[in-house]
Order: structure tokens, then C-alpha cells, then sequence
């Protein structure tokens, strides 16, 4: 055994005067630990491969459904919310499932123990690893909703209603539902610090985002009408890709405005997450 | 140099560490003994931080470990060896590691030479044995190249060539003047590796004294003979003021003898005439010693001779 004699030299890594490990090295460390484990390439494909499809099945769909259509449904297409809304609806399902597992493998593997041990700060850790989520997440998805926008209005061509990305509240909802997945991510990577168990984590995100919306809908329409505006997930989706006005939801805020909604929900599970991580045990 | 005082842990009603004040020295293997259940796990994960004392404090280099400037250039410690994402790669995980505390690749790969791992640097580490897998927990220990070591029952499940080669690894850490703290529920274990030994039993410090000092104490004066003539020796030891007895095996012929000296036995034996085929001090009775140390410390503190105690044995209860 070759190793048997080899022990190591004496300190030969000893760091410069004043060395500190910090935010740069556990940065490039999280960026490590996602890009080198296969559960993050299925799921960004997923992403990728889901937004692209709806975009494709939908956008193609309705083009040839156009000739036959009704005036009034003609006038109330609109051709980005049908290339993108995809991502968000199909995309939230897909992040959620890398959110969770970003903090949360590393509880079930006891990986978080090895984690802490080398970068004792937790909230260092725990902040690089939603930055890296959030940069792998937003670049996954605005790739994905920049494709599937393409893609869906050259197959929208021949209605002469594709739109571009220069018409008004295109470009913002191109954009947002890619940040709405990245929102969708960070949501379930909070939920994971919190819970920091992957089925309990993913239940909790899927309630919040569908079951909660779904629910509120069995509440006297008055009160509804009250409360569905502040929901996460559901209406979220529809108020940030449309970009007409006659379909909109007249209950809910402005698009921007569900997006800072959903936005301080996630902004306090994320506070939450990083308040546990610093109290509990590990 | 580790140093706790007053350490203190409870889980809900369940006290795990219990008011444990120690230091740890660099340049020799401090082994860290108790049975399963005493707290050394605990204690270990108290020095890491990785759990909030109850009460006491901890410290690595006069430090709380959480501000260790870098960590993995001061502590390396291995608490649990299939604590990994199997789905990544040894090197993979090496390097993740290695980037929080700015240690670049080329020791990533240096290290996994020395583990010898190298060959399977590129697989994921779910496919390991056991013995890969405490030698990629041993190469996350040395990335840093630091001063102190922490290995948690870091044997356990190994075969004898996995054993030896952790055992000559802790002693050649320590002779290069670094802090080794190693634990471990076998005495056995410990004879052959430990410098000095911290006991505990149920989260409370029982010895804390070197090695040497230990065997001294634990193993007594007993002496193993064989003798076609047991009566005529066990009279004889008996009318010098000795005690003997069967042996725990109950062989025929043999006997254990406590309260003369090697030499006194032989010689009284000549005297009387009596064949001895095998005369040797009994160590069998370490592991034995260890297992009543620990199984129920009031007792056994009691019973402890204040006379035979060294000084640097500082007995706690």
C-alpha cells in the first residue's frame, strides 16, 4: 500500500496572513457541488424540454385552429402568453424539485455535516448556495423562455398576430416567467431549510403553489375575490405572462405587483430558512 | 490544542454530555474511549459546532470553531465516512470542499494520492466500500494540511490492512507535531495507537491520563501460570500472601495470580518444587478493566486506591 508511507508534508496550504474563508470561495464551492451531481442536469433539461414543448404543442396548435377561429377568441390571443406561459406553469413544477434537493440532499446524505465543518459560517453557506441556485435557475429559464417565445411565434407566423419583443409588455413577460421560475426555486429551496426533508420540503411547496390557490377557490366569491391577488403561485403565473388587457383578472394587482407579492413570500421563508440554519443543530 | 470546559449537552431530558472539562494536546494521539451511547460523538460535534453547547464552551486553537478564520487549514475531522452525496465524484467532492477555504485542485489530487484513491478519483463515491469511503473521509481531513485531526471511530468495519494503515497514518500525523483526537469504543484499539486517553461513560469524564498510566492502573499484577500442579502453587501463593484463581477460560492448570511480582511467583515456585510451563502478566484484563471503567463510573470511582493514582490523572466524576 503506497499510502502507507505517504503522510502528508508539513504545512505546504498554509494560507496567506489574514486568509478568511468566505462568500468567493463557497461560491465557486456551491457551483462545484451543482454542477457535479446528475439530479441538476435532469431537472434543468426538464425545464428547458417542458417550456420549449408547451411552446411548440400550443403555439402550433392554435395556428392551425386559427383559420376556424371565432372573432372574439382572435381578438382575445395572445400569442407571448401562449409560447411562454408553459415555462411557468410546467417550469414551477420542475424547479421546485431542484430547490428543494439543493439544501435538502445534503441533509439526507448528512453531506451538511461535512459542509459545515469546512465552512462554519452558516450564513455564508446558506447564502451562496441560494445565489448559485438562483444564477443556475435564471439562466436555465431565460434561455428556456427566450426559445420557446421564438419558436412559438414563428409558429404563430401565418396568424399575422406573432408578436415581438418590442410590443408593449412582451419583453416583460418573456422576462417574467423566467424570474417566476427562479422565484418558484428559491420558494422550495427556503421550504427546504426550513424543513430539511425533501418529501417534506417538495409537499409543502406543491400546497403553497396549487393546493392553497386551488382551495381558495371554494371560499363565497366575494371573499375570493379579496384574497386571490395575495396568493402565491396560481394567479401569479397568468398576471405576469399576459400581455393584454382583456383577459386579465380584474382582482389582481399589476403584473410587477403579484411578482413582489410572490417575491416577499418567498423573501420571508428564505429569512426563515436562514434564521433555522443558524439556531438548529445540524 | 482543543479545549472544552464545563461542556455541557442535553436532548430534550436526555443529558449526552455532561459538564466535560479537557484539553487536547498536539504531538501525540489523544484516543477518545467510552461505549457506544457515551457522548463521544457528541463531544466531537460540540468542537465542530456543528451543535450549540447547553452550557460550556469549546475551542480550537483559542477559537469557537465557527471563527476559525480557515477552518479546513486548522481542523480536519471525519465524523462519519459515508457522510457524502454519493452521486458525486471523490475528486468532485474533494474540490467542492477544498474551494470554500481557497485550497486549489493541485492538492485535491495530491491528496487523493496519498488516500490512494486516485484511480477511482473520477467515480461516484456511492459505489465505494467502506474502506474507500473512510479513505476519501481521511483525504478531506488533510486538504487543508491542518495542525489538528479529529477522526470518529474512524476503524470501525475495517479490514486488518485498513486498520494498520490508519493506525500508522495517526501516529506519523502526530509525530509531525499535530493534534490527534481519535475515538473509539475499543480499548483494544486504542492500546496500540493512543498516546493518552480521555475516557467517558454516559457524557461524563472518567480518566482523563496517558496510556501508559492507564495500563499501569488497569491491567494490576496479574499473572497468567501453567502448571500440572495448580493445588500445590495456589498453597504456595497463598501461604506468601498472593491470591490466586481459575483464569476466566477455566483451563486446566492455569491460573491467575495477584499480589506478587513476576520474580516472587517464579522463585516461590522453585522453592516448592512446582513445574511452571508459562508465566507471563495477564493482559486480558485491559479490556475488562475498560468495560467495568465504563459501565458504571460512581462505582468504580468509589472502589479507585486515592494512593495509586499519578498525578497528571485527573479522575472526575
Amino acid at each position: 500500500m503506497a499510502a502507507l508511507t505517504a503522510s502528508p508534508a508539513r504545512p505546504r496550504t498554509v494560507p496567506a496572513d489574514g486568509y478568511r474563508a468566505g462568500v468567493a470561495g463557497t461560491l465557486r464551492s456551491e457551483f462545484t457541488k451543482i454542477r457535479s451531481v446528475r439530479s441538476t442536469y435532469w431537472t434543468l433539461f426538464l425545464l428547458v424540454a417542458a417550456g420549449v414543448a408547451w411552446s411548440i404543442a400550443y403555439c402550433a396548435g392554435e395556428a392551425s385552429r386559427w383559420a376556424s377561429m371565432a372573432p372574439q377568441d382572435r381578438l382575445g390571443f395572445d400569442p407571448t402568453q401562449s409560447s411562454v406561459v408553459g415555462l411557468a406553469l410546467l417550469g414551477q413544477l420542475v424547479i421546485v424539485v431542484l430547490g428543494t434537493l439543493t439544501l435538502t440532499s445534503e441533509y439526507s446524505t448528512g453531506m451538511i455535516r461535512t459542509s459545515l465543518t469546512v465552512m462554519p459560517r452558516r450564513g455564508v453557506l446558506y447564502g451562496a448556495k441560494a445565489a448559485v441556485l438562483a444564477a443556475v435557475a435564471l439562466a436555465a429559464a431565460f434561455v428556456t423562455s427566450l426559445a420557446s417565445f421564438f419558436i412559438g411565434q414563428a409558429l404563430l407566423t401565418r396568424t399575422h398576430v406573432s408578436a415581438t419583443l418590442l410590443q408593449p409588455n412582451v419583453l416583460r413577460a418573456v422576462l417574467g416567467s423566467a424570474l417566476y421560475v427562479v422565484l418558484c426555486g428559491l420558494f422550495a429551496f427556503g421550504l427546504g431549510a426550513i424543513i430539511r426533508s425533501m418529501a417534506g420540503a417538495m409537499t409543502a411547496a406543491y400546497g403553497f403553489l396549487f393546493l392553497v390557490p386551488q382551495l381558495a377557490k371554494a371560499l363565497p366569491s366575494s371573499w375570493y375575490a379579496d384574497i386571490d391577488r395575495w396568493l402565491p403561485g396560481g394567479d401569479v403565473v397568468n398576471a405576469i405572462t399576459n400581455t393584454r388587457q382583456v383577459n386579465s383578472n380584474p382582482h389582481l394587482f399589476s403584473a410587477w405587483s403579484e411578482f413582489a407579492v410572490f417575491g416577499a413570500y418567498t423573501a420571508i421563508l428564505l429569512v426563515l430558512g436562514a434564521v433555522l440554519i443558524r439556531k438548529r443543530d445540524a | 490544542m482543543i479545549e472544552a470546559s464545563n461542556l455541557t449537552k442535553r436532548y430534550g431530558s436526555t443529558v449526552a454530555v455532561n459538564d466535560l472539562s479537557f484539553t487536547i494536546r498536539p504531538g501525540v494521539v489523544t484516543g477518545f474511549l467510552g461505549p457506544n451511547g457515551a457522548g463521544k460523538t457528541t463531544t466531537m460535534r460540540l468542537i465542530l459546532g456543528l451543535d450549540n453547547p447547553t452550557a460550556g464552551t469549546v475551542t480550537v486553537n483559542g477559537k469557537p470553531h465557527a471563527q476559525v478564520p480557515s477552518p479546513m487549514h486548522e481542523v480536519g475531522a471525519l465524523l462519519d465516512a459515508k457522510a457524502v452525496h454519493g452521486g458525486r465524484s471523490a475528486r468532485n467532492h474533494l474540490l467542492c470542499l477544498a474551494q470554500t477555504n481557497g485550497i486549489s485542485r493541485r492538492r485535491v489530487d495530491e491528496v487523493l494520492g496519498v488516500v490512494g484513491l486516485s484511480d477511482v478519483a473520477g467515480k461516484r463515491s456511492k459505489g465505494f466500500s467502506l474502506g474507500m469511503s473512510q479513505r476519501l473521509g481521511i483525504a478531506t481531513t488533510l486538504l487543508g494540511d491542518p495542525e489538528i485531526l479529529m477522526f470518529d471511530e474512524p476503524v470501525n468495519g475495517l479490514d486488518p490492512e485498513g486498520i494498520l494503515w490508519i493506525r500508522n497514518l495517526m501516529k506519523a500525523l502526530a509525530a509531525e507535531g499535530r493534534t490527534v483526537f481519535v475515538s473509539s469504543h475499543l480499548m483494544s484499539e486504542m492500546e496500540n495507537t493512543a498516546d493518552h486517553v480521555i475516557v467517558i461513560g454516559r457524557g461524563r469524564l472518567i480518566a482523563d491520563c496517558s496510556m501508559v498510566d492507564f495500563i499501569a492502573r488497569s491491567a494490576g499484577q496479574a499473572i497468567r501460570v501453567r502448571t500440572p500442579q495448580p493445588e500445590a502453587l495456589a498453597r504456595a501463593v497463598a501461604a506468601a500472601g498472593g491470591r490466586s484463581a481459575a483464569t476466566a477460560e477455566g483451563e486446566a492448570g492455569e491460573l491467575e495470580v495477584s499480589g506478587l511480582t513476576e520474580q516472587r511467583l517464579g522463585d516461590i515456585a522453585f522453592a516448592h518444587g512446582v513445574r511452571l510451563h508459562h508465566l507471563a502478566p495477564s493482559r486480558a484484563s485491559l479490556e475488562q478493566a475498560f468495560m467495568e471503567l465504563t459501565a458504571d463510573s460512581v462505582e468504580y470511582h468509589a472502589g479507585l486506591p486515592e494512593t495509586r493514582q499519578p498525578a497528571q490523572i485527573g479522575w472526575e466524576n
